[in-house]
């Protein structure tokens, strides 16, 4: 009975890896050619940005936040890297800087709203979706813009037979882990997440931790829209749109809780972001009507989350404390 | 150098014009344990906030091994050595034992800005080990029960390497058996030479760990002795300082032979077993039990909040079936529960709203349930004057303007406004001052004398005698005794209750 | 609560007084629209004109039932970020009810075509009935549609967010799967009449739509489920404690934000002449951002009709104006980007002020 029950715990703990598999086998059924190296270093290289951004959101997530901003941030800095280098006749590398660093500008903007005015992060960052959406398509009079073949053609280069993004995508995963797990200000984050009131009192400097979470999200919103452009290699009015949505679904199919506190980036939220561009990939192999494809990945999400809602209940009840220590406690 | 490591000298502090504590001195000696005792608001907390650095005293001086300290914040505590090991457990729960030990002083690889995990495990197993607690350092905190958290925040302590550690009701959360060992590791550290403060409600354990004790009442110290000077009904004496019939009013219900509420062999695997009891109009019937001992948890399955595998609940002779709240209170059940704030009171909103929010369907008009806004204003101003609440306009007043004690009454008094036969009271009394505490008496007998019955839940085992024609006592999930209003005796009822959990606690050893 | 507020404020200067109550005041927002209007005269004179008041207050009404359906749901402490797609799968169903043709070459292959449109219309083609049948087969999705949402955030506790936010994308695709992207027209008359056309002097949207929100205001403010929906959002245990059916009050708030929403598309719909799938893509802004303004707050239990009605006003007010000075439609949004933080700083320090007012309140009892 208690082995029954461990086993039901473990399948419970690992929901977010088993529904990965079951949807990758389930794809390979309907079309074999899905498993193999390539389609899955395609999947892979899709994902990339998608999995930047996730991780990005994933700081002010942890912080029990939100932030709606990115879609639109992702829009403008990528514009303004292309503004530069094509209007301004800016060297790439410092274009992409400029990028960056307006991308930058907006998270400090955020975190000074929410965290020094004390504006409630939904609105702060609604409304600065449609302000940073505004003024990206006032610089580029809503013209697309096209970035220099040096960022374009990263998007198909490859290092040791490894492609671009990949490589960038492990270093920003690699950049994650660490700092959220191995770094003062990173294990602080899940503190300040579990609850604000009790980090303060423990000597946390609160605002500091909240200040750079919403910085990182804007940063790394900046980052995964220039990898995304590099692949598609322009960037119209249109793009960005939506994308906080992905991020945040790709966050908490990954295992990332919206109440703060909880989430990883690997393999968590890595996982969650190549889940999303698995299914639409998978679709494509399938060769699924266009206009089928959004619905059947939506519903896919649905069931992920509502899976992900019963399995916290499930631990949270087989956990509970019991009054009546009837065969457990101390040794 | 002062005979004192920590010593306190001529405290003050008032809180709005009203003292907590009234030029308070005492010193505590190295290597010895200090208890504090004394009833809820007598000044325990605010003088532990003023050593830890979290309130300034308004006058007097704090030294420290014979020098002058001024905290300001809670870390210049822990720079002299201070450490608290807090009654509510303050970690968090969702990072590791490492996590928690050094959420605010990270080790560091050199210069880099990464944590040099093996220095942090190397600390926590040591700190650990010293509190005898075999789990790795990386175990995240959820997954412990609330003794082995209690010790991993003695473990954090330890990890600063205090001279001086005050433990803030440590046993409140844990079994009879994780305190047994709680205590082995507070004399091992004695012999250590450390210096312990213990701030505690059970009597017993006071007697059996303190070499001295401090009484307070009222923001002064009452009594200051040896603790082998002790008995506990010199604790209670001086504790309380007056009779106890004067705290209490004189009772005037008469218990009736009809049965109002009876529970019959109520299970649920994990809370509660077995549990048998009648509550009879006009009753005032007590439960007495430590937190965690399923007392609220068994007045919650009652009140249908939480589910129940096995036993019946028989109400006014009718049998209840699966039930929630709405069906309970369709059965006249009232509901006071001992978390005012979460769960008694809408605080932001009118005290009008909190009066009515339980009653109003039932004077609502017509089938679109519209709100008598006349009819549900005057019931709640006539219950306001019969409860004597004292309160701003409840119309536009929010009930975080009122007082605890006024809080209290509004939560009775909105139930009142349903006209219940059962009244379930979990900590009528928790935070609330003396005088408001003697009205809440009243209204309780009040109740009982207009033949409802009434089941109070508490752990200040001298207000269930003060008010109660019965008392049960809870451990472990269980009834574990009934006690007649004949058998009170206060000097022999204390001791049978404390030697009862005692007893408990040699019976469940050997379990 | 007057007479203590005379107090605290007597030994102020009375002009200092005046501005504080205004601040303070619930009609803070519409007095500041006013004044707005107002100064806006000189600059831009044809505001007052005929056709740009009707203009303003025909774009008034869509938004303003939509943002009452999402009060309900931010008074609980939740949001619907589905009402905008809900609009649209609302839109295509309904206006495929009624339409009068479709053109083969563009709907033949809609998953629509055969069993509910045909060359010769919708089912309801024809009929004299075939309007006001299709609006409330229209209510009626959107009001499944919010018992949906209502049902896994009540029974199953999932956030609202995620509950919410994965509905709006698969009713998005659902909407342009129907009809493949393409716009349903060729609508009765009497349809557009109903977006266009008035009553006399009022127009049908008005009728409609006050309706609805006098309906609503009815239930928050004289009905015993109004207590309710307040008492969940303020404070969820202590309802439940008390007795509050916590999870069929949930259910009935976002119902009523999907049949709200659903009567907000029905007005775009016939105001556009045609049914679109993507037709509430972009509002989500102005629906939240209205709700705010007009002081509901998004962790739940403060909030009026009444409050709703002068954030909308206010929203609308402004675009109205922002499109007679010839602005962009990027100087147009930036301009909404700042308003909405302004009013949420403004309503910051209006908490803040309130709460240091009751203080003062409190010690004087």
């Amino acid at each position: 009975m208690i082995g029954n029950k461990s086993i039901k715990m473990v399948i419970l703990r690992n929901i977010p890896i088993i529904l990965f598999i079951a949807i990758f086998l389930i794809f390979g059924i309907f079309s074999p050619k899905f498993i193999s190296v390539d389609s899955f270093k395609n999947i892979l290289v899709s994902s990339s940005y998608v999995g930047i951004i996730a991780i990005g959101i994933m700081f002010v997530l942890l912080t029990g936040g939100i932030d709606l901003s990115i879609g639109s941030v992702m829009y403008l800095s990528a514009a303004v890297t292309g503004l530069s280098v094509q209007k301004l006749q800016v060297p790439t590398v410092l274009a992409i800087i400029i990028g960056l660093g307006i991308a930058t500008l907006v998270g400090v903007i955020n975190a000074f709203l929410i965290v020094i005015l004390d504006i409630l992060p939904f609105i702060t960052t609604l409304g600065m979706m449609v302000f940073v959406k505004a003024v990206g398509l006032l610089m580029t009079k809503s013209e697309s813009v096209k970035l220099p073949k040096v960022i374009t053609s990263m998007g198909s280069q490859s290092v040791l037979g490894i492609p671009m993004p990949i490589i960038i995508f492990a270093i920003i995963i690699l950049f994650g882990v660490l700092f959220l797990g191995k770094t003062k200000l990173g294990r602080q984050i899940y503190a300040v997440g579990n609850d604000v009131e009790e980090a303060r009192k423990a000597g946390i400097h609160t605002k500091k931790v909240l200040f750079t979470c919403y910085v990182m999200s804007a940063l790394f919103a900046g980052i995964g829209g220039i990898i995304s452009v590099a692949q598609i290699g322009i960037v119209n009015a249109a793009f960005g749109k939506g994308e906080e949505f992905n991020a945040i679904a790709a966050a908490v199919l990954g295992g990332v809780s919206l109440a703060g506190g909880v989430g990883k980036v690997f393999p968590g939220v890595v996982l969650g972001a190549v889940m999303i561009q698995m299914i639409q990939a998978g679709l494509v192999f399938m060769q699924t009507d266009l206009y089928k494809q959004p619905l059947i990945s939506a519903g896919i999400i649905f069931l992920a989350v509502f899976l992900d809602s019963i399995r916290s209940k499930y631990i949270a009840k087989a956990e509970k404390r019991n009054i009546r220590n009837e065969n457990k406690g101390l040794q | 150098m002062s005979e004192y490591v920590l010593e306190l000298r001529h405290i003050a502090k008032s809180f709005f014009g009203i003292p907590a504590l009234k030029d308070v001195t005492w010193g505590l000696k190295k290597g010895e344990l200090l208890s504090l005792i004394g009833e809820n608001g007598a000044g325990k907390s605010t003088m532990m906030n003023i050593v830890g650095g979290i309130l300034p005293a308004d006058s007097g001086e704090l030294y420290i091994n014979g020098e002058l300290y001024r905290p300001t914040q809670p870390s210049d505590a822990k720079k002299a050595g201070i450490a608290f090991i807090h009654q509510e457990l303050n970690l968090f729960t969702n990072l590791s034992i490492n996590d928690n030990v050094f959420i605010d002083s990270f080790p560091r690889i050199g210069v880099l800005p990464l944590i040099k995990k093996t220095e942090m495990s190397r600390r926590v197993k040591k700190a650990l080990e010293a509190v005898d607690l075999h789990v790795s350092p990386d175990t995240i905190v959820e997954k412990l029960s609330p003794g082995e958290r209690q010790l991993v925040e003695i473990a954090k302590a330890l990890s600063s390497d205090p001279q001086i550690l005050i433990f803030d009701e440590p046993t409140t959360s844990l079994t009879n058996k994780e305190t047994e060992k709680l205590f082995g590791i507070i004399d091992k550290l004695r012999e250590e030479g450390k210096s312990i403060i213990y701030i505690s409600h059970i009597l017993a354990d006071v007697e059996r760990l303190s070499d001295q004790i401090i009484v307070l009442r009222d923001g002064c110290i009452t009594d200051e002795d040896k603790k082998e000077n002790y008995t506990i009904d010199r604790m209670i004496q001086s504790m309380i300082g007056r009779e106890i019939s004067q705290l209490y009013p004189t009772k005037t219900n008469k218990p009736s032979k009809e049965t109002a509420l009876s529970v019959k062999g109520l299970s649920q695997s994990g809370i509660v077993h077995n549990i048998n009891m009648d509550i009879h109009k006009g009753e005032v019937v007590g439960m007495f039990g430590l937190m965690g001992s399923g007392r609220s948890e068994l007045a919650r399955i009652i009140y249908g909040l939480d589910p129940y595998e096995a036993g019946e609940i028989i109400i006014n002779g009718e049998k209840v079936e699966k039930h929630n709240p709405q069906k309970a209170i369709e059965h006249k059940i009232a509901f006071v529960t001992e978390n005012r704030r979460e769960e008694g009171l809408l605080m932001e909103f009118s005290i009008l709203d909190n009066l009515s929010l339980v009653s109003v369907p039932s004077s609502a008009k017509g089938k679109l349930k519209i709100v008598n806004d006349e009819c549900v204003k005057n019931k709640a101003e006539d219950i306001v004057n019969k409860l004597k609440v004292k309160c701003p306009p409840i119309e536009n007043n929010p009930a975080k303007s009122m007082s605890g004690g006024n809080q209290q009454k509004v939560v009775i008094g909105k139930w009142l406004l349903t006209d219940p036969e059962v009244f379930i009271v979990d900590e009528p009394t928790r935070g609330i001052d003396v005088g408001a505490k003697y009205e809440v008496y009243n209204i309780i007998n009040q109740l009982a004398t207009d033949k409802k019955a009434v089941w109070v839940i508490s752990s200040e085992l001298e207000e269930l005698m003060g008010i109660c024609d019965k008392i049960l006592v809870m451990g472990n999930g269980e009834i574990h005794g009934e006690l007649a209003r004949e058998e009170f005796d206060k000097e022999n009822i204390l001791k049978a209750a404390f030697n009862q959990t005692v007893e408990d606690k040699t019976e469940k050893g050997g379990r | 609560m007057s007479a203590l507020k005379s107090e605290t404020y007597r030994q102020k200067k009375p002009a200092k007084q005046v501005i504080q109550r205004i601040f303070l005041s619930e009609y803070f927002i519409l007095i500041m629209s006013l004044i707005y209007f107002v100064c806006v005269i000189p600059f831009a004179p044809r505001i007052i004109s005929q056709s740009n008041l009707l203009n303003l207050l025909s774009n008034l009404w869509p938004l303003l039932v939509i943002a009452i359906g999402q009060t309900f749901v931010l008074l609980l402490g939740g949001i619907d970020l589905s009402q905008v797609s809900i609009i649209g799968v609302t839109s295509v169903i309904g206006t495929a009810l009624m339409s009068n043709s479709f053109d083969p070459a563009i709907f033949e292959g809609t998953p629509l075509w055969g069993w509910l449109i045909h060359e010769n219309g919708g089912p309801l083609a024809g009929s004299a009935a075939s309007v006001p049948v299709s609006i409330f087969v229209m209510l009626i999705i959107g009001t499944l549609i919010g018992l949906f949402n209502g049902f896994f955030v009540a029974r199953f506790k999932m956030p609202p967010f995620m509950v919410t936010l994965v509905t709006q994308m698969f009713l998005l695709s659902f909407a342009i799967y129907l009809t493949q992207s393409r716009n349903i027209m060729g609508l009765p008359e009497s349809f557009s009449a109903f977006g266009t056309k008035s009553l006399g002097f009022i127009p049908y949207a008005a009728i409609f739509v006050v309706l609805i929100a006098l309906g609503a205001h009815f239930i928050l403010a004289k009905m015993v489920l109004g207590k309710w929906i307040y008492a969940s959002g303020e404070n969820e245990v202590a309802s439940v404690v008390s007795g509050v059916p916590t999870k069929k009050v949930t259910l009935f708030c976002y119902a009523m934000s999907g049949f709200c929403a659903a009567a907000g598309s029905a007005i775009y719909s016939a105001r556009l002449g045609m049914g679109r799938p993507t037709l509430g893509e972009d509002i989500m802004m102005d629906i939240v951002g209205a709700a705010i303004i007009g002081g509901t707050s998004l962790s739940g239990g403060k909030g009026k009709v009444m409050w709703t009605l002068f954030g909308v006003f206010f929203f609308t007010l402004l675009f109205n104006t922002l499109n007679l000075f010839n602005l962009s439609y990027f100087t147009i949004n930036i301009v909404k980007g700042l308003v909405i933080l302004a009013a949420a700083f403004l309503d910051v320090i209006r908490t803040k002020l309130m709460t240091r007012m009751s203080i003062v309140n409190g010690a004087g009892v």
